[in-house]
């Protein structure tokens, strides 16, 4: 998940905190050594994910647009300026356009703002945006919420007796319900320093950046794995199951499927399976990841030495074009796969299905699906040339099962015709003749179009009459017999007239079965 | 949405009074003249559908929409009220389909002109609806069971479609009001209830229809909230396809339904077989599909259908899939669509085209076939070597018949005489002194001799083997035969036989594999495609032995050099190659010789900063080309 942080230069940051017995610090010193806090947490658990920095007073400017290289974004840090006043309705109008241009609208992004409560005076002030919220048009709408999926962390330089002194607390508390609630205000826990403001980007890594470390389970092959970016908590319903729904730390694998099975399911997110290696105390010495930098980790080195199950996984499934199943949690499942990043590289990837006992239609219910040797023949067939999936819905669908609509007159016109083009060729036709003047009856009975039968009756009778002289004497016989049963079903309540009733073809002595008779 | 949203049941209340047999009045020209028949014959008369059948076939087609998009949680109740109510069909899973409706609907029958109309009202249907939406559905009663003491989060709410010929304005009020009557007597029953439950809220949706041509004699008036359970909308609506119109409109209202356009579909014509033209056709789903277009900005809106039922339409262009190809896409929804015009040519082309493969469904068993498919993993996974050089077995085809049936739950007669097969085949080869494909990669010299590469092998067979011997009695013979052939020459002779450091080594990677079997951290090696037995075992086993990168050493060669001076290896480090003993030895040797270099004791991985007194003393970086040391 890419991170914005969105610093507040105004000239409100450069209100001094006194320390004791130290050199004079200005807010905006405390924000950099917050910042510098979360870069290296960064650089070592995120060196994957991008960081862009942003800067803002009644402009913004993006200081250091998406990257991986911290070392830039902790420089920018120490050659900030000091600006004017606080506008941050247009710093957030450029959150969205710097996160839409490289991202667009479906990935997550967290979004850090970093100031001191002090929302601006005037036109542009938090206040002054707050309070023309209601009044706004589709073009000059308010940045929030963002239109991507989003996290507002608001890092205050600034405790919480300060911030309820004034409304700034309100009007933060607006933003982050303003983002449908997703985010969170940060405060100073006691005066100003820089023990406590560590302590307050402590907070805020262990809500949104601790890595996910979980074990990766085959049977017996284990690997401990990272998870990045970090799965997120899921509700499923808000109503009868408001709980959000967290992952298992123990990836349990229950099978494999062909890729064409499961053909590009819908997933709620994805994320990298990245091998990591644990040392005996648990910690974390590094990831597998392969990386050119020369002072690498030499746990990694090692790591790398080690066969590490993971790379059996992948190496396994891409070679194979299949997918492992793999249990999140109770009647929640994932798929794990190898994903080709460009020709030569791919990687090991995690997507997680919506919840439930079926995530799949088409696989059926995932508890049900068991190994192959279990059934009693190959359900892939002896040469591996059939497949038992897609499922068929036990009730098939409208498109898949010939329903009658005659809304429009041209649906009930083609099904006359087609009674009448087949009517022509009888004998021949006769199995499809009736087959479509049986799907008419029945519809006709269902809707109560009563007239519509009789009226197909007379039609049939006067082609009965039209029938050239080279017609088949059967095709008079049928033709006749058949106007004959519609008027039964339009008129009666006999048996003739139920629904599951069908008309057969009338036995004549010209008809096939007739002559076998004889 | 949520799952018992007022769209978890709908109620329809379709009235079968003397009235509703009258004509629509609008004509439905059935008989159509073809080419060439043309001469001398007068078409039938046109028809003209009742009002009641506009009624069915309209709310037939709502709920054939409704179905293929939700085919399940969302149910429909079908009720008919003339002198009576009649209840076509109950919640039940069962019942929600088409057939069941069209069926029961037959059974019913078109109005009866010549019923007495006073003994009719739609009033029956009403109360009927309000009665049956308290009845529990099977969803809500297992969510209900689910979540216990919170059963009330459960809700109870629903929609009453109720398409009738009214009197008038007040008329219709009348019928609100005795809507709003009844579900306040039913709700004090249902409160004391185990299996009604009250409801919480009810849209009744009031469609007056009359013949086409006549002037309405009520008027539409939008949603309303008549008390905190009720609301109601009135729609004066003609009948014919202005009825059916409002029902499309109505149920992409009630399941948030969005229009998709697909467009530029090649079709084959059906007069001229060799050309094809392009045709477009509209889909509906759920309007969440859309939720990425519009949030991109990226709208495609096709502006209005040409029907005009749908205010707007997302256009697609069709793209015409590979055949062959199977590779995982990012998907982030997916989505059940039903045809706007089911029956067209274009729509069934596309939807057949997209439903042709063949499909059929596998039985279950009484087991959970997923904790099978899980035990099975850990069957196969129980002895599984991580890389090919540290295996022999799995690089042997002549093993493939043991390994292969050894892993199952139980075995056949026969697969413990193939077993046994098995493994007198490899008495036999060791007799015959065959190659093994044992790995040299990271051991000195040619790695072990002949016997001790049989040894290797038997204790590796042994530990697959001896892992599967709990799985059943069979099992157990399997082991019984291996112990009983495996060639295990007395250790003292052994010792006689070959060198100190030689036995230290074997006896490592002996331990190794007890440790295996002890720890029961049983390791891999058959691919993993062996987990779900694909069947494909002879294509698994030509891959193994290709893959296996040592190729038997040629035989009789002695290995070249022994060394006996060397230091003991440490276990840490693992196998030492000759190469790196040998330049240890000249290394140690040399280092006596001589003062080592201050930098190269001081370096960091054999790197050592030059100049760094000058950074001192400046107080600032060196010169890149190292001038500034001259200075």
């Amino acid at each position: 998940m890419p991170t914005v942080v969105v610093m507040d230069v105004s000239l409100s940051m450069t209100r001094p905190v006194s320390v004791e017995g130290s050199e004079e610090y200005q807010r905006k010193h405390l924000a950099a050594h917050g910042l510098t806090m979360l870069f290296e947490h960064m650089a070592t658990n995120y060196k994957l994910e991008f960081t862009a920095l942003v800067v803002f007073s009644s402009l913004w400017e993006l200081m250091v647009p998406f990257t991986r290289d911290y070392n830039t974004l902790q420089e920018a840090l120490s050659n900030m300026d000091d600006y004017d006043k606080t506008c941050l309705e247009s710093a957030l109008v450029g959150v969205c356009n710097i996160v839409q241009q490289e991202w667009g609208g479906a990935i997550p992004c967290q979004v850090v703002l970093v100031t001191d409560g002090c929302l601006g005076i005037g036109r542009g002030s938090l206040r002054h945006s707050l309070a023309t919220h209601n009044q706004r048009s589709e073009n000059n709408r308010f940045p929030l919420p963002f239109p991507f999926p989003s996290k507002l962390y608001i890092m205050c330089m600034a405790n919480l007796e300060e911030l309820q002194s004034t409304d700034s607390l309100d009007c933060l508390e607006r933003l982050i319900d303003l983002n449908n609630g997703e985010g969170q205000i940060f405060t100073i826990d006691g005066p100003l320093c820089l023990k406590n403001v560590q302590s307050m980007f402590g907070k805020l890594i262990d809500l949104a950046y601790t890595p996910f470390h979980a074990v990766l389970k085959c049977g017996h092959l284990t690997a401990d794995v990272q998870v990045f970016p970090r799965p997120e908590p899921f509700v499923v319903d808000e109503e009868i199951d408001p709980i959000p729904k967290v992952i298992n730390t123990d990836l349990e694998i229950v099978g494999f499927i062909d890729i064409a099975d499961i053909s590009s399911p819908p997933v709620l997110s994805r994320h990298l399976v990245l091998p990591i290696a644990l040392n005996k105390e648990g910690d974390e010495v590094g990831t597998g990841i392969t990386d050119d930098n020369e002072d690498e980790n030499s746990a990694n080195q090692i790591a790398g030495k080690i066969p590490n199950f993971c790379v059996l996984l992948h190496g396994s499934l891409k070679v194979e074009g299949m997918v492992a199943i793999v249990q999140l949690g109770p009647e929640w499942y994932g798929m794990l796969y190898s994903q080709a990043d460009s020709k030569k590289k791919s990687n090991l990837m995690m997507s997680l299905f919506e919840p439930g006992p079926e995530p799949l239609p088409w696989l059926g219910k995932m508890a049900q699906l068991g190994p192959i040797s279990d059934a009693k023949e190959n359900p892939y067939g002896e040469d591996d040339n059939k497949s038992p999936f897609p499922l068929q819905p036990k009730n098939k669908r409208s498109y898949a099962q010939n329903v009658t609509v005659w809304i429009k007159p041209s649906g009930l016109q083609t099904d006359v015709q087609k009674i009448l083009r087949n009517a022509r060729k009888l004998p021949e036709k006769t199995q499809t003749f009736y087959k479509e003047l049986n799907r008419l009856r029945k519809a006709a009975l269902a809707f109560g179009f009563l007239d519509l039968l009789k009226g197909v009756a007379d039609m049939l009778e006067r082609e009965c009459t039209l029938l050239p002289d080279t017609a088949h004497p059967d095709a008079a016989f049928q033709l006749t017999h058949a106007a004959q049963q519609l008027k039964l079903a339009s008129t009666s309540t006999s048996e003739y007239a139920a629904y599951d009733h069908n008309i057969t073809p009338l036995q004549t002595d010209f008809s096939g079965s007739s002559t076998e008779r004889m | 949405m949520k799952i018992f949203s007022e769209s978890h049941k709908t109620v329809f209340v379709v009235d079968h009074c003397p009235y509703m047999a009258e004509s629509c009045r609008q004509h439905v020209e059935f008989d159509m003249l073809v080419k060439n028949r043309t001469q001398g014959i007068i078409p039938l008369a046109p028809i003209s559908k009742s009002l009641w059948t506009c009624s069915v076939e309209s709310s037939m087609e709502y709920c054939r929409i409704m179905y293929d998009i939700f085919p399940f949680k969302k149910l429909v109740n079908f009720i008919v009220s003339d002198s009576g109510a009649h209840v076509l069909n109950s919640w039940t899973q069962e019942d929600q389909n088409l057939q069941e409706l069209m069926a029961a609907l037959a059974a019913v029958g078109p109005p009866n002109p010549r019923a007495d109309p006073e003994c009719c009202s739609i009033l029956h249907g009403l109360v009927a609806a309000v009665e049956t939406l308290c009845k529990i559905t099977e969803y809500q009663h297992e969510a209900r069971t689910l979540l216990m003491e919170n059963a009330e989060r459960v809700g109870n709410r629903g929609r009453i479609i109720c398409i009738t010929n009214a009197k008038s304005d007040s008329h219709v009020r009348m019928l609100e009001d005795c809507v709003q009557e009844t579900i306040h007597e039913h709700n004090k029953v249902a409160a004391n209830s185990d299996h009604l439950m009250q409801i919480q809220r009810c849209e009744l949706v009031l469609i007056h229809t009359y013949p086409v041509g006549e002037d309405s004699l009520v008027s539409d008036r939008p949603k309303k909230e008549l008390s905190p359970v009720l609301t109601s909308e009135v729609h004066s609506v003609r009948a014919g396809r202005h009825l059916a119109t409002k029902l499309n409109i109505l149920v992409q209202q009630h399941f948030d339904l969005a229009s998709t356009t697909i467009t530029n579909i090649p079709m084959k014509e059906e007069q001229h077989a060799n050309t094809s033209a392009n045709y477009d056709v509209e889909l509906l789903h759920h309007k969440d599909a859309h939720v990425d277009f519009l949030k991109s900005g990226d709208t495609h809106l096709g502006g209005s259908s040409r029907e005009g039922p749908f205010k707007e339409t997302i256009t697609l262009k069709w793209c015409t899939p590979r055949t062959n190809n199977i590779e995982l896409h990012y998907c982030t929804g997916a989505y059940r669509i039903s045809p706007v015009d089911v029956n067209s040519r274009p729509s069934s082309c596309l939807t057949n085209f997209l439903l042709n493969d063949p499909r059929y469904k596998i039985d279950g068993s009484l087991e959970i076939p997923l904790e099978r498919a899980k035990d099975q993993l850990e069957k196969h996974t129980r002895y599984w070597p991580m890389i090919i050089s540290q295996t022999t077995i799995f690089n042997m085809q002549a093993v493939v018949p043991l390994a292969s049936v050894i892993v199952k739950e139980s075995l056949t007669e026969e697969d413990v005489l193939n077993c046994q097969k098995t493994i007198y085949n490899l008495v036999d080869m060791e007799r015959k002194n065959d190659p093994l494909p044992i790995s040299t990669v990271g051991t000195r010299g040619k790695g072990p001799k002949r016997d001790e590469q049989y040894r290797i092998m038997w204790n590796e067979l042994e530990t697959l083997v001896r892992a599967h011997i709990n799985n059943s009695e069979k099992h157990q013979r399997v082991l019984e035969c291996l112990m009983a052939c495996r060639s295990k020459p007395p250790e003292e002779e052994e010792r006689k036989k070959r060198g100190r450091k030689r036995e230290d080594k074997e006896d490592k990677s002996e331990k190794a594999v007890k440790d295996y079997e002890q720890e029961k951290s049983w390791q891999d090696s058959e691919r993993l495609k062996g987990i779900l037995e694909r069947g494909k075992e002879e294509l698994a086993e030509t891959e193994i032995i290709k893959d296996s990168p040592d190729s038997p050493e040629p035989p009789n060669k002695k290995p070249l050099v022994e060394v006996d001076e060397t230091p003991p290896v440490e276990k840490s480090k693992g196998p030492v190659s000759l190469l790196s003993l040998w330049s240890n030895r000249i290394n140690t040797a040399n280092s006596r010789k001589h003062q080592e270099f201050a930098g190269r004791l001081n370096s960091v991985n054999n790197r050592a900063e030059l100049y760094q007194h000058l950074k001192e003393e400046n107080g600032m970086e060196t010169t890149e080309n190292g001038k500034a040391s001259r200075q």
